[in-house]
Protein backbone atom coordinates (compact mmCIF):
# COMPACT_ATOMS: atom_id res chain seq x y z
CA UNK A 1 0.00 0.00 0.00
CA UNK A 2 2.90 2.46 0.93
CA UNK A 3 5.09 1.63 -1.88
CA UNK A 4 2.81 1.64 -4.02
CA UNK A 5 1.53 5.31 -3.01
CA UNK A 6 5.02 6.54 -3.25
CA UNK A 7 5.57 4.92 -6.81
CA UNK A 8 2.21 6.43 -8.58
CA UNK A 9 3.67 9.49 -6.91
CA UNK A 10 6.77 9.01 -8.60
CA UNK A 11 5.22 8.60 -11.81
CA UNK A 12 2.93 11.38 -11.83
CA UNK A 13 5.84 13.85 -10.75
CA UNK A 14 8.56 12.86 -13.05
CA UNK A 15 5.74 12.57 -16.19
CA UNK A 16 4.57 16.18 -15.23
CA UNK A 17 8.60 16.80 -14.69
CA UNK A 18 9.30 15.44 -18.31
CA UNK A 19 6.63 17.03 -19.84
CA UNK A 20 7.73 20.49 -18.59
CA UNK A 21 11.31 20.07 -20.43
CA UNK A 22 9.55 18.50 -23.58
CA UNK A 23 7.77 21.99 -23.41
CA UNK A 24 11.24 23.76 -22.86
CA UNK A 25 12.57 21.63 -25.90
CA UNK A 26 10.57 22.13 -28.29
CA UNK A 27 9.78 25.46 -27.45
CA UNK A 28 13.71 26.37 -27.05
CA UNK A 29 12.33 28.15 -23.92
CA UNK A 30 14.92 29.76 -22.02
CA UNK A 31 16.10 28.80 -18.49
CA UNK A 32 14.16 31.83 -16.96
CA UNK A 33 11.15 30.62 -18.33
CA UNK A 34 11.63 26.72 -17.65
CA UNK A 35 14.95 25.90 -15.63
CA UNK A 36 16.81 22.91 -17.00
CA UNK A 37 17.19 19.83 -15.07
CA UNK A 38 20.66 20.38 -13.62
CA UNK A 39 19.39 23.98 -12.32
CA UNK A 40 16.14 22.02 -10.60
CA UNK A 41 18.61 19.97 -9.11
CA UNK A 42 20.90 22.72 -8.02
CA UNK A 43 17.91 24.20 -6.19
CA UNK A 44 17.12 21.29 -5.01
CA UNK A 45 20.30 20.46 -3.27
CA UNK A 46 20.54 24.59 -1.92
CA UNK A 47 16.31 24.38 -0.54
CA UNK A 48 15.51 20.92 0.25
CA UNK A 49 16.25 21.44 4.14
CA UNK A 50 14.37 24.61 4.41
CA UNK A 51 11.53 23.48 1.78
CA UNK A 52 11.40 20.30 4.14
CA UNK A 53 10.96 21.98 7.27
CA UNK A 54 8.46 24.20 5.61
CA UNK A 55 6.47 21.16 4.21
CA UNK A 56 6.38 19.68 7.73
CA UNK A 57 5.18 22.98 9.29
CA UNK A 58 2.45 23.20 6.72
CA UNK A 59 1.50 19.05 7.27
CA UNK A 60 1.11 19.80 11.17
CA UNK A 61 -1.18 21.98 10.54
CA UNK A 62 -3.05 19.95 8.04
CA UNK A 63 -3.34 17.21 10.08
CA UNK A 64 -4.22 18.93 13.39
CA UNK A 65 -7.15 20.21 11.09
CA UNK A 66 -8.12 16.61 9.70
CA UNK A 67 -8.09 15.40 13.08
CA UNK A 68 -10.43 18.18 14.36
CA UNK A 69 -12.45 17.92 10.83
CA UNK A 70 -12.57 13.57 11.21
CA UNK A 71 -13.90 13.93 14.72
CA UNK A 72 -16.54 17.18 14.07
CA UNK A 73 -17.31 14.97 11.11
CA UNK A 74 -17.88 11.65 12.88
CA UNK A 75 -20.02 13.52 15.74
CA UNK A 76 -22.33 15.51 13.73
CA UNK A 77 -22.55 12.72 10.51
CA UNK A 78 -23.76 10.26 13.94
CA UNK A 79 -26.17 12.55 15.29
CA UNK A 80 -27.41 13.12 12.00
CA UNK A 81 -27.52 9.69 10.19
CA UNK A 82 -31.54 9.49 11.62
CA UNK A 83 -34.04 10.60 9.27
CA UNK A 84 -35.31 12.92 11.91
CA UNK A 85 -35.78 16.73 11.23
CA UNK A 86 -32.58 16.86 12.94
CA UNK A 87 -30.64 14.53 11.18
CA UNK A 88 -32.75 16.56 7.48
CA UNK A 89 -31.10 19.33 8.73
CA UNK A 90 -27.79 18.74 9.49
CA UNK A 91 -27.67 16.86 5.80
CA UNK A 92 -29.83 19.26 3.90
CA UNK A 93 -26.63 22.21 5.98
CA UNK A 94 -23.73 20.24 4.58
CA UNK A 95 -25.28 20.04 0.99
CA UNK A 96 -25.41 24.03 0.90
CA UNK A 97 -22.20 24.51 2.40
CA UNK A 98 -20.14 22.69 1.33
CA UNK A 99 -21.69 23.69 -2.24
CA UNK A 100 -19.96 27.03 -1.49
CA UNK A 101 -16.25 27.40 -1.65
CA UNK A 102 -14.85 27.59 1.69
CA UNK A 103 -11.51 29.31 0.14
CA UNK A 104 -13.69 32.24 -0.78
CA UNK A 105 -14.04 33.28 2.92
CA UNK A 106 -10.09 33.20 3.87
CA UNK A 107 -10.04 36.44 3.32
CA UNK A 108 -12.38 37.37 6.34
CA UNK A 109 -10.68 35.28 8.68
CA UNK A 110 -7.45 36.75 8.36
CA UNK A 111 -8.94 39.83 8.73
CA UNK A 112 -10.35 38.61 11.76
CA UNK A 113 -8.01 36.19 13.59
CA UNK A 114 -4.68 37.44 11.60
CA UNK A 115 -2.50 35.30 9.91
CA UNK A 116 -1.05 32.94 12.23
CA UNK A 117 -1.30 29.29 13.03
CA UNK A 118 -5.24 29.00 14.31
CA UNK A 119 -6.10 31.01 10.39
CA UNK A 120 -4.40 27.75 8.65
CA UNK A 121 -5.97 25.46 11.08
CA UNK A 122 -9.75 26.80 10.78
CA UNK A 123 -9.37 26.90 6.88
CA UNK A 124 -8.12 23.30 6.50
CA UNK A 125 -10.33 21.73 9.04
CA UNK A 126 -12.98 23.63 7.03
CA UNK A 127 -12.32 22.33 3.74
CA UNK A 128 -12.01 18.97 4.79
CA UNK A 129 -14.80 18.88 6.69
CA UNK A 130 -17.56 19.18 4.60
CA UNK A 131 -16.78 16.57 2.16
CA UNK A 132 -16.00 13.98 5.55
CA UNK A 133 -19.17 15.14 6.75
CA UNK A 134 -21.45 14.21 3.66
CA UNK A 135 -19.38 10.60 3.56
CA UNK A 136 -19.82 10.35 7.12
CA UNK A 137 -23.41 10.92 6.86
CA UNK A 138 -23.78 8.87 3.47
CA UNK A 139 -22.71 5.86 5.08
CA UNK A 140 -24.28 6.07 8.92
CA UNK A 141 -27.44 7.07 7.10
CA UNK A 142 -27.44 3.70 5.25
CA UNK A 143 -28.78 0.47 7.07
CA UNK A 144 -27.15 -2.71 6.91
CA UNK A 145 -29.76 -4.70 6.83
CA UNK A 146 -29.22 -7.77 6.56
CA UNK A 147 -27.28 -7.78 10.08
CA UNK A 148 -29.66 -4.97 11.49
CA UNK A 149 -32.58 -6.62 11.05
CA UNK A 150 -31.63 -9.48 14.19
CA UNK A 151 -30.95 -6.63 16.40
CA UNK A 152 -33.70 -4.71 15.05
CA UNK A 153 -36.71 -7.51 15.92
CA UNK A 154 -35.73 -8.73 18.69
CA UNK A 155 -34.77 -5.33 20.43
CA UNK A 156 -31.71 -5.19 20.68
CA UNK A 157 -30.65 -2.87 18.87
CA UNK A 158 -28.94 0.18 20.29
CA UNK A 159 -27.46 3.34 18.31
CA UNK A 160 -24.00 2.29 19.66
CA UNK A 161 -24.67 -1.07 17.91
CA UNK A 162 -26.13 0.60 14.91
CA UNK A 163 -23.08 3.05 14.59
CA UNK A 164 -20.88 0.30 15.09
CA UNK A 165 -22.40 -1.96 12.07
CA UNK A 166 -22.01 0.43 10.05
CA UNK A 167 -18.47 1.84 10.89
CA UNK A 168 -17.52 -2.31 10.28
CA UNK A 169 -19.34 -2.68 7.22
CA UNK A 170 -17.86 0.38 6.24
CA UNK A 171 -14.39 0.45 6.97
CA UNK A 172 -12.54 0.45 3.68
CA UNK A 173 -14.80 3.25 2.38
CA UNK A 174 -14.13 5.51 5.94
CA UNK A 175 -10.69 4.49 5.51
CA UNK A 176 -10.91 6.05 1.80
CA UNK A 177 -12.48 8.93 2.55
CA UNK A 178 -10.00 9.51 5.79
CA UNK A 179 -6.77 9.18 3.30
CA UNK A 180 -8.57 11.36 0.43
CA UNK A 181 -9.05 14.47 3.07
CA UNK A 182 -5.61 14.61 3.83
CA UNK A 183 -4.72 16.06 0.53
CA UNK A 184 -7.88 18.33 1.07
CA UNK A 185 -6.69 19.52 4.17
CA UNK A 186 -3.23 19.88 2.83
CA UNK A 187 -3.94 21.92 -0.03
CA UNK A 188 -6.25 24.32 2.51
CA UNK A 189 -3.16 25.16 4.46
CA UNK A 190 -1.48 25.85 1.46
CA UNK A 191 -3.95 28.13 0.16
CA UNK A 192 -4.28 29.27 3.21
CA UNK A 193 -0.63 30.35 3.18
CA UNK A 194 -0.86 31.57 -0.31
CA UNK A 195 -3.32 34.00 0.50
CA UNK A 196 -1.74 35.50 3.80
CA UNK A 197 0.05 33.17 6.25
CA UNK A 198 3.65 34.28 7.16
CA UNK A 199 4.53 30.46 7.43
CA UNK A 200 4.66 26.61 5.43
CA UNK A 201 4.94 25.98 2.06
CA UNK A 202 2.53 28.25 0.70
CA UNK A 203 4.44 30.96 2.02
CA UNK A 204 7.54 29.78 0.51
CA UNK A 205 6.06 29.23 -2.61
CA UNK A 206 4.07 32.61 -3.29
CA UNK A 207 7.98 34.09 -2.14
CA UNK A 208 9.24 31.23 -5.05
CA UNK A 209 6.15 33.03 -6.95
CA UNK A 210 7.45 36.32 -6.97
CA UNK A 211 10.83 35.67 -7.72
CA UNK A 212 9.30 33.78 -10.80
CA UNK A 213 11.24 30.85 -9.85
CA UNK A 214 10.08 27.55 -11.00
CA UNK A 215 12.60 25.24 -9.92
CA UNK A 216 11.96 26.09 -6.39
CA UNK A 217 8.36 25.68 -7.20
CA UNK A 218 9.18 22.21 -8.24
CA UNK A 219 11.15 21.44 -5.40
CA UNK A 220 8.57 22.26 -3.20
CA UNK A 221 6.04 20.41 -5.37
CA UNK A 222 8.51 17.30 -5.13
CA UNK A 223 8.66 17.86 -1.16
CA UNK A 224 4.91 18.16 -0.57
CA UNK A 225 3.44 15.16 -3.13
CA UNK A 226 6.04 12.61 -1.58
CA UNK A 227 4.99 13.57 1.92
CA UNK A 228 1.61 13.17 1.51
CA UNK A 229 1.80 10.23 -0.22
CA UNK A 230 3.56 8.35 2.38
CA UNK A 231 0.80 10.05 5.06
CA UNK A 232 -1.78 8.57 2.57
CA UNK A 233 0.04 5.20 2.56
CA UNK A 234 0.61 4.98 6.34
CA UNK A 235 -3.54 5.90 6.69
CA UNK A 236 -4.48 3.27 4.42
CA UNK A 237 -2.02 1.01 6.56
CA UNK A 238 -3.42 1.91 9.48
CA UNK A 239 -7.45 1.47 8.33
CA UNK A 240 -6.34 -1.94 7.10
CA UNK A 241 -4.79 -2.89 10.58
CA UNK A 242 -7.70 -1.79 12.21
CA UNK A 243 -10.45 -3.84 10.17
CA UNK A 244 -7.60 -6.44 10.92
CA UNK A 245 -7.53 -5.99 14.38
CA UNK A 246 -11.52 -5.54 14.78
CA UNK A 247 -12.37 -8.98 12.81
CA UNK A 248 -9.97 -10.41 14.40
CA UNK A 249 -11.87 -9.41 17.84
CA UNK B 1 -55.03 3.32 3.76
CA UNK B 2 -55.82 1.87 7.05
CA UNK B 3 -54.13 -0.91 8.75
CA UNK B 4 -54.91 -2.93 12.30
CA UNK B 5 -52.40 -5.39 13.66
CA UNK B 6 -54.33 -7.15 16.32
CA UNK B 7 -52.99 -9.50 19.03
CA UNK B 8 -55.09 -11.97 20.60
CA UNK B 9 -53.94 -12.86 24.02
CA UNK B 10 -56.05 -15.58 26.35
CA UNK B 11 -55.86 -19.16 27.26
CA UNK B 12 -53.15 -20.65 29.12
CA UNK B 13 -49.39 -19.70 29.10
CA UNK B 14 -46.51 -21.78 29.22
CA UNK B 15 -43.92 -19.48 31.33
CA UNK B 16 -41.56 -17.86 29.68
CA UNK B 17 -37.82 -19.30 29.57
CA UNK B 18 -38.98 -22.41 28.62
CA UNK B 19 -37.94 -24.29 25.76
CA UNK B 20 -40.70 -25.97 24.65
CA UNK B 21 -42.98 -23.16 25.23
CA UNK B 22 -40.92 -19.65 24.23
CA UNK B 23 -43.79 -17.58 26.46
CA UNK B 24 -46.27 -18.61 24.17
CA UNK B 25 -49.97 -17.65 24.69
CA UNK B 26 -52.71 -19.77 22.83
CA UNK B 27 -55.80 -18.68 21.22
CA UNK B 28 -58.62 -19.99 18.40
CA UNK B 29 -56.48 -19.20 14.90
CA UNK B 30 -52.11 -18.84 15.01
CA UNK B 31 -52.80 -16.07 12.47
CA UNK B 32 -56.09 -13.90 10.08
CA UNK B 33 -55.35 -11.78 7.71
CA UNK B 34 -58.88 -10.68 6.32
CA UNK B 35 -58.74 -8.22 3.23
CA UNK B 36 -55.17 -7.35 2.92
CA UNK B 37 -54.81 -4.85 -0.21
CA UNK B 38 -50.79 -3.87 -0.90
CA UNK B 39 -49.39 -2.54 -3.80
CA UNK B 40 -45.52 -1.68 -3.95
CA UNK B 41 -44.83 2.06 -4.59
CA UNK B 42 -43.81 1.09 -8.16
CA UNK B 43 -45.76 -1.24 -9.04
CA UNK B 44 -48.66 -0.58 -11.26
CA UNK B 45 -50.87 -3.68 -10.21
CA UNK B 46 -51.47 -4.72 -6.33
CA UNK B 47 -50.18 -7.61 -5.26
CA UNK B 48 -52.98 -8.23 -2.86
CA UNK B 49 -56.16 -7.25 -3.70
CA UNK B 50 -58.60 -7.99 -0.25
CA UNK B 51 -56.38 -10.81 0.24
CA UNK B 52 -57.82 -13.37 3.14
CA UNK B 53 -55.54 -16.00 4.85
CA UNK B 54 -56.58 -18.06 7.45
CA UNK B 55 -53.69 -20.66 9.75
CA UNK B 56 -56.40 -22.12 12.42
CA UNK B 57 -54.01 -23.24 14.77
CA UNK B 58 -50.63 -23.07 16.15
CA UNK B 59 -48.05 -25.95 14.50
CA UNK B 60 -45.56 -25.80 11.71
CA UNK B 61 -47.06 -24.79 8.42
CA UNK B 62 -46.11 -23.69 4.92
CA UNK B 63 -46.29 -20.75 2.22
CA UNK B 64 -45.50 -21.93 -0.81
CA UNK B 65 -45.94 -21.33 -4.25
CA UNK B 66 -44.03 -19.59 -7.27
CA UNK B 67 -41.20 -16.77 -6.88
CA UNK B 68 -42.87 -13.66 -6.86
CA UNK B 69 -46.36 -14.38 -5.67
CA UNK B 70 -46.01 -12.56 -2.33
CA UNK B 71 -44.95 -15.20 -0.21
CA UNK B 72 -42.70 -13.26 1.56
CA UNK B 73 -44.68 -10.02 1.44
CA UNK B 74 -47.42 -11.22 3.48
CA UNK B 75 -44.61 -12.75 6.29
CA UNK B 76 -43.66 -9.19 6.59
CA UNK B 77 -46.75 -7.97 6.66
CA UNK B 78 -48.06 -10.39 9.64
CA UNK B 79 -44.64 -9.69 11.08
CA UNK B 80 -45.05 -5.61 10.76
CA UNK B 81 -41.73 -5.09 8.59
CA UNK B 82 -44.63 -3.76 6.16
CA UNK B 83 -47.02 -1.30 7.62
CA UNK B 84 -48.12 0.23 4.27
CA UNK B 85 -51.46 -1.88 3.63
CA UNK B 86 -55.28 -2.02 4.27
CA UNK B 87 -56.55 -4.24 5.94
CA UNK B 88 -56.36 -6.60 9.06
CA UNK B 89 -53.75 -8.87 10.30
CA UNK B 90 -54.55 -10.44 13.47
CA UNK B 91 -51.93 -12.90 15.10
CA UNK B 92 -51.64 -15.36 18.59
CA UNK B 93 -49.42 -14.40 21.67
CA UNK B 94 -48.67 -11.97 23.96
CA UNK B 95 -44.81 -12.27 21.99
CA UNK B 96 -43.11 -11.15 18.82
CA UNK B 97 -43.71 -12.32 15.55
CA UNK B 98 -40.32 -12.72 14.01
CA UNK B 99 -39.60 -13.08 10.24
CA UNK B 100 -36.33 -14.40 9.64
CA UNK B 101 -34.56 -14.64 5.92
CA UNK B 102 -31.94 -16.51 4.37
CA UNK B 103 -29.77 -13.35 3.59
CA UNK B 104 -29.14 -12.70 6.96
CA UNK B 105 -25.58 -12.07 8.33
CA UNK B 106 -23.96 -12.47 11.80
CA UNK B 107 -21.86 -8.89 12.48
CA UNK B 108 -18.01 -9.46 11.14
CA UNK B 109 -15.91 -8.92 14.55
CA UNK B 110 -17.33 -11.63 16.32
CA UNK B 111 -17.17 -15.43 16.16
CA UNK B 112 -19.86 -17.72 15.85
CA UNK B 113 -19.82 -18.73 19.15
CA UNK B 114 -19.36 -15.35 21.12
CA UNK B 115 -22.29 -13.86 19.11
CA UNK B 116 -24.41 -17.00 20.05
CA UNK B 117 -23.31 -16.40 23.62
CA UNK B 118 -24.22 -12.76 23.58
CA UNK B 119 -27.53 -13.23 21.93
CA UNK B 120 -28.92 -16.16 23.86
CA UNK B 121 -31.33 -14.80 26.46
CA UNK B 122 -30.99 -15.99 30.13
CA UNK B 123 -32.08 -19.35 30.86
CA UNK B 124 -31.38 -20.37 27.17
CA UNK B 125 -27.93 -22.14 27.43
CA UNK B 126 -28.54 -25.60 27.48
CA UNK B 127 -31.46 -25.56 24.63
CA UNK B 128 -28.72 -23.47 22.86
CA UNK B 129 -26.03 -26.34 23.71
CA UNK B 130 -28.23 -28.54 21.91
CA UNK B 131 -29.33 -26.72 19.08
CA UNK B 132 -25.73 -26.02 18.09
CA UNK B 133 -25.22 -29.99 18.71
CA UNK B 134 -28.41 -31.13 16.53
CA UNK B 135 -27.74 -28.61 13.92
CA UNK B 136 -24.24 -29.62 13.24
CA UNK B 137 -22.80 -26.73 14.52
CA UNK B 138 -20.39 -27.78 17.00
CA UNK B 139 -17.34 -27.60 15.10
CA UNK B 140 -17.91 -23.95 13.73
CA UNK B 141 -18.28 -22.55 16.92
CA UNK B 142 -14.97 -20.35 16.66
CA UNK B 143 -15.22 -19.51 13.04
CA UNK B 144 -16.52 -16.20 11.69
CA UNK B 145 -19.47 -15.87 9.81
CA UNK B 146 -17.65 -14.43 6.85
CA UNK B 147 -15.71 -18.24 6.68
CA UNK B 148 -19.03 -20.45 6.96
CA UNK B 149 -20.68 -21.86 3.88
CA UNK B 150 -24.15 -20.38 2.87
CA UNK B 151 -25.58 -23.50 4.29
CA UNK B 152 -23.84 -22.95 7.53
CA UNK B 153 -24.54 -19.38 7.71
CA UNK B 154 -28.00 -20.18 7.39
CA UNK B 155 -28.48 -23.06 10.49
CA UNK B 156 -26.53 -19.98 12.92
CA UNK B 157 -28.68 -17.87 11.71
CA UNK B 158 -32.34 -19.64 12.17
CA UNK B 159 -30.45 -21.07 15.51
CA UNK B 160 -30.12 -17.66 16.97
CA UNK B 161 -33.59 -17.03 15.93
CA UNK B 162 -35.05 -20.20 17.84
CA UNK B 163 -33.48 -19.29 21.03
CA UNK B 164 -35.41 -15.39 21.29
CA UNK B 165 -38.97 -15.01 22.39
CA UNK B 166 -41.71 -15.29 20.08
CA UNK B 167 -45.69 -16.13 19.12
CA UNK B 168 -44.87 -16.94 15.80
CA UNK B 169 -41.32 -17.47 13.84
CA UNK B 170 -41.48 -17.08 9.94
CA UNK B 171 -38.86 -18.69 8.31
CA UNK B 172 -37.94 -17.31 5.11
CA UNK B 173 -36.06 -20.41 2.97
CA UNK B 174 -34.13 -20.14 6.39
CA UNK B 175 -32.80 -23.61 5.53
CA UNK B 176 -32.06 -23.22 1.95
CA UNK B 177 -28.72 -24.30 0.46
CA UNK B 178 -28.50 -26.69 4.06
CA UNK B 179 -28.08 -30.36 2.57
CA UNK B 180 -31.36 -32.67 2.93
CA UNK B 181 -30.41 -34.89 5.72
CA UNK B 182 -29.56 -32.32 8.27
CA UNK B 183 -32.69 -29.67 7.04
CA UNK B 184 -35.02 -33.11 7.72
CA UNK B 185 -33.41 -33.59 11.20
CA UNK B 186 -33.03 -29.47 12.29
CA UNK B 187 -37.11 -29.43 10.80
CA UNK B 188 -38.14 -32.57 13.19
CA UNK B 189 -36.06 -31.19 15.67
CA UNK B 190 -37.45 -27.63 15.92
CA UNK B 191 -41.15 -29.37 15.57
CA UNK B 192 -40.30 -31.93 18.36
CA UNK B 193 -39.03 -28.91 20.59
CA UNK B 194 -41.91 -26.23 20.20
CA UNK B 195 -44.64 -28.52 19.65
CA UNK B 196 -47.34 -25.43 21.06
CA UNK B 197 -45.21 -22.75 19.00
CA UNK B 198 -46.28 -21.37 15.58
CA UNK B 199 -43.78 -21.44 12.28
CA UNK B 200 -44.76 -20.22 8.58
CA UNK B 201 -42.45 -21.74 6.69
CA UNK B 202 -41.65 -20.22 3.04
CA UNK B 203 -40.07 -23.12 1.00
CA UNK B 204 -39.77 -24.21 -2.80
CA UNK B 205 -39.52 -27.67 -2.27
CA UNK B 206 -43.32 -29.09 -2.35
CA UNK B 207 -41.88 -32.55 -0.73
CA UNK B 208 -40.84 -30.61 2.25
CA UNK B 209 -43.92 -28.52 2.72
CA UNK B 210 -45.80 -31.57 1.98
CA UNK B 211 -43.87 -33.51 4.59
CA UNK B 212 -43.55 -31.47 7.44
CA UNK B 213 -46.25 -28.82 7.42
CA UNK B 214 -49.73 -29.18 8.68
CA UNK B 215 -50.78 -26.43 7.10
CA UNK B 216 -50.44 -25.40 3.46
CA UNK B 217 -51.36 -21.59 2.16
CA UNK B 218 -50.78 -22.15 -1.71
CA UNK B 219 -50.33 -18.30 -3.45
CA UNK B 220 -51.85 -18.57 -6.83
CA UNK B 221 -50.73 -15.25 -8.06
CA UNK B 222 -52.86 -11.70 -7.89
CA UNK B 223 -54.81 -12.36 -11.15
CA UNK B 224 -56.24 -15.38 -9.88
CA UNK B 225 -58.87 -15.92 -7.89
CA UNK B 226 -58.94 -16.82 -4.74
CA UNK B 227 -55.69 -15.64 -4.46
CA UNK B 228 -54.89 -18.03 -2.28
CA UNK B 229 -55.81 -22.34 -1.32
CA UNK B 230 -55.20 -23.89 2.06
CA UNK B 231 -53.61 -27.89 1.44
CA UNK B 232 -53.39 -30.29 4.40
CA UNK B 233 -49.58 -31.50 4.64
CA UNK B 234 -48.73 -34.72 6.87
CA UNK B 235 -47.20 -32.82 9.49
CA UNK B 236 -44.81 -35.29 10.02
CA UNK B 237 -42.90 -36.43 12.90
CA UNK B 238 -39.85 -38.35 13.71
CA UNK B 239 -41.77 -40.28 15.93
CA UNK B 240 -44.43 -41.31 13.45
CA UNK B 241 -44.59 -43.78 10.49
CA UNK B 242 -44.94 -41.72 7.17
CA UNK B 243 -47.83 -42.30 5.00
CA UNK B 244 -46.46 -42.05 1.68
CA UNK B 245 -50.20 -42.47 -0.39
CA UNK B 246 -50.94 -39.61 1.53
CA UNK B 247 -47.94 -37.53 1.17
CA UNK B 248 -48.16 -38.13 -2.56
CA UNK B 249 -51.73 -36.73 -2.10
CA UNK B 250 -50.86 -33.62 -0.88
CA UNK B 251 -48.49 -33.09 -3.36
CA UNK B 252 -50.42 -33.05 -6.18
CA UNK B 253 -52.93 -31.04 -4.20
CA UNK B 254 -50.13 -28.35 -3.84
CA UNK B 255 -49.34 -28.67 -7.26
CA UNK B 256 -52.49 -28.56 -8.78
CA UNK B 257 -53.35 -25.70 -6.75
CA UNK B 258 -50.70 -23.72 -7.70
Amino acid sequence: MLHRRVFQFFIVYLLGIGLLFGIKLALNLSDYVIPGPTGVWHTGQAEFSRYMGDVLDTFAVAVIGQVLSILMALGVGVAGRRATWFGSFIKVAAYNVQAYPIVAIAPILFILLGDGFLTRLFIAAMICYFPLLLSVIGIMSEPVVDIEHFYRVTGRMRWQLEVKIRAFENLHKLTTVISGSATLAMAGTIVAEFIAANAGIGYSIRIALYQSDLSKILVALFIIGITLSLYQGILELLGAGLKKAWAAG
Amino acid sequence: MSNKKAVNRDSERIPRGSPRGCGFFWCEKMISCNDITFRYPAAEAPLFDGLDVTIDKPGFHALFGPSGVGKTTLAKIISGDIDNFSGQVEAIGGMRCLYTYNRERLPGWSSVGRHLEKTTPPGRQPLRDEFIHHFGLTKLMGMRYSQLSMGQCNRVNLLRYLLQDFSILIMDESLANVDEPTRQAILYKIKSIFPAAGFLYISHNVVEVARFCDQIVVFRGAHQSPQTCRISGQDHREDRPLDKIALERSMLEIMNAA
